[in-house]
């Protein structure tokens, strides 16, 4: 006869997953492209909606996530598992932004941008989400760039800071404007100061 | 966060709504393919004394982890049906993970895997197979790195992977011995 005790929230799934991206990540090291092509369906769709997130203008952004691959392809030697693949593709992503942005400069100075609209049609039908990201892309690029790495993508200041090469305190600085302009533009009560 | 203000139609909430992913408009695949196909890698920085330290940090995790829970052992019930404890050759034979390592890891090893064996059958059979399946999985992970690390055993990426597969399989063998511990049961209860 068994005596069985139930396990309480035993995380197996995030345990697999785990495992298997370490996996294709060790394959995509040693020079699988299949393996690195998993790797690629399996996160392209945040690395994307970053990139358009930052750029607010689809076809840059889809530029750039071919390139935050083909780079994630030749630093893989180099990366450090004490990240998670995610984060260190992110890092890769707002690399790959910013180089556009100083080959491209006026690439990025959108408005209330059409493309980043037909996307979100595309993905979702929830109108509220819809104008908060026609607002998000309409901000001016300093206070979306702040507001897509720490306010979405949980970046701390420090982070932010050192990837878009501002000091922390404008960081900060940028993070509040952004929420106060985009408070204003959504007809939300005024942040607090 | 960026703020405490959490009300359902607050800015927070908004931004917490909003969808993580969206698809490309193209598979963007073909052109990645080409461009990592072109041209050649960039050599990999060279690894430092990182077997070493990877040696003695496992090995301290270990007897770590197991100076947590050990001690519950005399708390599990006695049942009719329990997994032999493994051997020290047994253990040593399944453990995909053998590290150049002395007796004291060794002993720690077998007693961790001892331990999980006998805490896996007081679990429901249903929670027994997806555990099964997880360490199933971490192994066959740990496999793959080492056929990678066969053909580059220096590669830096490679041995750092192989370090965080040895900390998953260390944390699903805590996992399950917490979970089924029944002073942790009660104290959730």
């Amino acid at each position: 006869m068994h005596a069985t005790a139930q396990v309480v929230d035993f995380p197996d799934t995030a345990v697999r997953e785990a495992a298997e991206e370490a996996s294709a990540v060790g394959a995509a090291a040693g020079g699988d492209r299949r393996a690195f092509e998993r790797l690629y369906r399996s996160h392209v769709g945040r690395v994307t909606r970053l990139c358009l997130r930052l750029t607010g203008h689809r076809e840059t952004a889809e530029d750039c996530v071919q390139d935050t691959f083909v780079s994630a392809w030749r630093a893989l030697s180099n990366f450090q598992s004490r990240s998670t693949f995610s984060t260190w593709l992110y890092r890769i992503a707002v690399n790959a932004v910013l180089a556009r942005r100083r080959g491209l400069a006026h690439s990025f100075e959108v408005t209330v941008d059409t493309d980043a609209g037909e996307l979100d049609r595309r993905v979702t039908t929830d109108t509220p989400a819809i104008d908060l990201e026609a607002a998000i892309a309409g901000l001016p690029d300093g206070a979306r760039h702040v507001l897509v790495l720490v306010g979405l993508y949980g970046f701390s200041h420090e982070e932010a800071g050192r990837e878009l090469g501002i000091a922390v305190g404008t960081s900060k600085a940028q993070l509040h404007r952004a929420r106060r302009l985009l408070s204003t533009r959504l007809g939300l009560s005024e942040e607090a100061p | 966060m960026i703020s405490d203000n959490t009300s359902p139609d607050s800015l927070d909430a908004r931004l917490a709504a909003l969808p993580a992913e969206a698809a490309p408009s193209r598979d963007l695949w073909p052109g990645i393919l080409g461009a990592i196909s072109a041209a050649p890698r960039p050599a990999a920085r060279p690894m430092s004394r990182w077997p070493f330290a990877l040696a003695a940090g496992v090995g301290v995790a270990f007897v770590a982890g197991i100076a947590g829970w050990i001690g519950g052992r005399s708390q599990v019930p006695t049942v009719a049906t329990v997994a032999p404890a493994a051997t020290a050759a047994e253990a040593l034979r399944q453990a995909s993970f053998a590290l150049p390592a002395g007796s004291e890891y060794l002993a720690t090893r077998v007693e961790l895997e001892r331990v999980y064996h006998e805490r896996l059958e007081l679990m429901a059979p249903a929670t027994r197979v997806r555990i099964e399946a997880d360490l199933r999985t971490i192994r066959t992970a740990n496999e793959d790195i080492r056929r990678a690390l066969a053909t580059d055993p220096q590669s830096p990426v490679l041995n750092r992977l192989l370090e965080s597969i040895w900390q998953q399989e260390f944390n699903l063998y805590t996992t399950v011995a917490r979970s089924s511990d029944p002073a942790a049961q009660r104290a959730r209860t």
